[in-house]
């Protein structure tokens, strides 16, 4: 394997690298189908080696994006740079671009060595090297002996290893996946994301990933970009993504939250304080810089951040269990709060103790164990 | 087992047809092996004479021209159906693919004889193109256009254009697209795209078209007939001759079941020949 690496892992990442350039940048990249605005001004910078995500609901602009880095459409305003070359304008055949679809897209006529082999006919590479390095990519997605094998002959997960393997054999400067995963069943996926996180990994190929799933976004990424209608709403780490979503947009697409409607009480600096029922929690004061003390505000609360307390705390909010859910190594309560929560909150409860201490119809105190706690101003405020 | 209680009504008128069919294909069969008497209509004891006789250079070249003369036909129509197919499918204008469908599939609906005597006034030495060719001054003096297997074939094509557009459209619509733009992402260009990707994709409608345009051009008989003149002899032509000019039914009908099984044969073979095509073209 690491031999391998050795061969087809020098991509150019890495000397992009050496260059100080990103990998990839846009620079305000704008995309319109006839009057609707696909992509709104995309500020984007991609590190060599880095895997960066695109998550979004559909019709968020995430494919859009994909397409215009890979040259299959024309931007309507901005620049893209891959490795610091101006290719806004360069035809999708001179990208050196590697990509990964969501049905493969293997040619069905060729067999999985020539599907391969394709990217480096094109280049003019002699036969032999090319046989070597149509071995090497297919011991890279340890297909090795499938050469002769027609797509159709193969299952879904060696298609897409298939795929894999004809992107990368070219060494391109940028992987793009679009989607690739949503095809395969559950088991499958998540032993796909490791191979395909593991071969990212040592080839330090920079990749933008594009998916719906959060929970794939959060385990594969380095950097998420959440988008949604056309824009980028946040750019950062999938733990700052999930600990401190930048709109109530990224706090509800990303994982499980609670709504509960709350006041803001003070401001002091960066935090802000704010009031739900008898309880008071402490969250970054920027979403709220446009309200006056007193203003109700929606505070956003992971399920897995809330615990219940043993009897009445100062301090707390008192509930009532309406659904025990079982789930093998947590149990979800899902809690009425009247007077803050609309719908039943939800709380995570480790272990299995919450199975007997808190049935269904019990009077719980709620409190909050996290700082990871976010406000935003209430949904017809937010510009 | 589902109950279809109407089945065998719905596929009764179809039974009956697929019947009568059969009857008459069985009378021609019998006919192609009886002997023919000179002057009567009616038939002698049955021989294997009338097979035999096609042997002789004047029927064996009537074969030859009338398929050399369906490939001719056949491929001009491939050649020049497939870019409108192509754009019919890829088009995103839907004007633009209207205007192709109907102007492609038109000549399905006019009648055989009325169409075959707008291309004799057109390809006429007095005709609509001669003229315009002696006005412009591109020749002196018309060219023959009328009684040559080049005339016949220019109005053959009018004839299989347009199920050659529906039959490459359909196979060209099937490909993925994305097997194209992956093409294109790994280096290659849009004629190699074309010709590595689109085209072997595509063999499967090429086939289908082909093959039909081939049956069509084998059995068509009015425009042979009239643009030809007797000058261009195919197998239906001659059948004609033989069967309404010199009453010999039983040659007449051993011509039609060589001319059928042939065609049969032709189409067998285009139809093993896709795999090998597709493989020869993505060679490359």
């Amino acid at each position: 394997m690491l031999m391998h690496t050795d061969r087809m892992g020098a991509t150019a990442g890495s000397e992009a690298g050496r260059q100080g350039q990103p990998a990839v940048q846009l620079d305000g990249v704008t995309k319109r189908f006839g009057n609707s605005v696909a992509l709104h001004e995309a500020w984007l910078k991609i590190q060599p080696g880095e895997f960066m995500t695109l998550l979004g609901p559909s019709g968020c602009g995430k494919t859009t994006l994909l397409n215009l880095v890979a040259g299959f459409l024309e931007a309507d305003g901005g620049e893209i740079f891959i490795e610091g070359t101006l290719v806004t304008e360069t035809p999708a055949h001179q990208r050196e671009i590697g990509i990964v679809f969501q049905n493969y897209a293997l040619f069905p006529h060729m067999s999985v060595a020539n599907n391969i082999a394709y990217g480096l006919k094109t280049r003019g590479i002699d036969r032999k090297q090319i046989a070597r390095r149509v071995d090497e990519a297919l011991a890279l997605v340890r297909l090795d002996g499938f050469g002769d094998r027609k797509p159709r002959q193969l299952s879904g997960g060696q298609q897409q290893r298939v795929a894999l393997a004809r992107a990368l054999v070219i060494k391109p400067k940028v992987l793009l996946l679009d989607e690739p995963f949503s095809a395969l069943d559950k088991n499958l996926r998540g032993s796909m994301q490791v191979e395909l996180k593991q071969i990212q990994r040592e080839l330090g190929v920079t990749t933008i990933f594009v998916t719906h799933d959060q929970g794939e976004a959060l385990s594969m990424s380095d950097r998420i970009a959440v988008m949604s209608a056309g824009r980028i709403r946040q750019i950062a780490a999938p733990g700052d993504v999930y600990r401190r979503p930048a709109d109530r947009f990224v706090a509800s697409f990303v994982g499980n939250v609670n709504v509960l409607a709350g006041r803001l009480v003070e401001r002091r600096g960066e935090v802000a304080t704010v009031s739900v029922g008898d309880m008071r929690l402490e969250v970054p004061a920027a979403p709220l810089a446009k309200l006056a003390i007193g203003d109700d505000v929606d505070v956003f609360i992971r399920p897995e951040h809330l615990a219940v307390t043993s009897g009445r705390t100062p301090g707390s909010l008192c509930g009532t269990v309406t659904t025990q859910v079982f789930q093998g190594d947590h149990i979800d309560l899902y809690i009425d709060i009247t007077g803050v929560a609309r719908a039943p909150v939800l709380l995570r409860a480790p272990g299995i103790a919450a199975l007997s201490s808190c049935p269904a119809g019990a009077d719980v105190g709620l409190t909050v164990g996290s700082d990871d706690v976010v406000a935003f101003p209430p949904e017809a405020r937010e510009p | 087992m589902i109950k279809r209680p109407f089945l065998g009504w719905f596929v009764s008128p179809a039974g009956l047809v697929a019947l009568g069919l059969t009857a008459a294909m069985a009378a021609v069969f019998q006919f192609s092996l009886r002997v023919y008497i000179p002057g009567s209509l009616d038939v002698g004891g049955f021989t294997l004479q009338n097979f035999a006789a096609m042997l002789r250079p004047l029927y064996a070249l009537a074969f030859w021209n009338t398929i050399l003369l369906c490939f001719e036909t056949a491929a001009s129509t491939l050649i020049l159906a497939y870019p409108l197919a192509y754009a019919l499918v890829r088009t995103r204008s839907s004007a633009v693919r209207s205007f192709i469908l109907i102007a492609a599939v038109t000549p399905l609906f006019l009648g055989e004889v009325v169409r075959t005597y707008s291309w004799m006034i057109v390809l006429g030495n007095n005709g609509f193109l001669n003229t315009l060719l002696v006005k412009l001054g591109f020749v002196e003096r018309p060219v023959q256009m009328m009684f040559t297997a080049g005339g016949v074939i220019a109005a053959l094509v009018h004839v299989t254009m347009p199920i050659m557009v529906i039959m490459l459209a359909a196979g060209l619509s099937h490909i993925d697209r994305n097997c194209e733009k992956a093409a294109e992402s790994l280096g290659a260009g849009p004629i190699r795209v074309f010709l590595t990707i689109t085209l072997p994709l595509s063999m499967p409608g090429i086939v289908a078209g082909f093959s039909t345009a081939f049956a069509w051009t084998f059995s068509a008989f009015a425009t042979p007939q009239l643009i030809g003149g007797g000058r261009v002899s195919t197998v239906s032509t001659l059948i004609y001759q033989l069967g309404f000019s010199s009453f010999n039914f039983p040659f007449a009908a051993s011509l039609s079941i060589i001319g059928l099984a042939l065609s049969l044969a032709v189409i067998a073979l285009l139809k093993q020949a896709t795999r090998p095509l597709e493989r020869l073209a993505s060679a490359t």
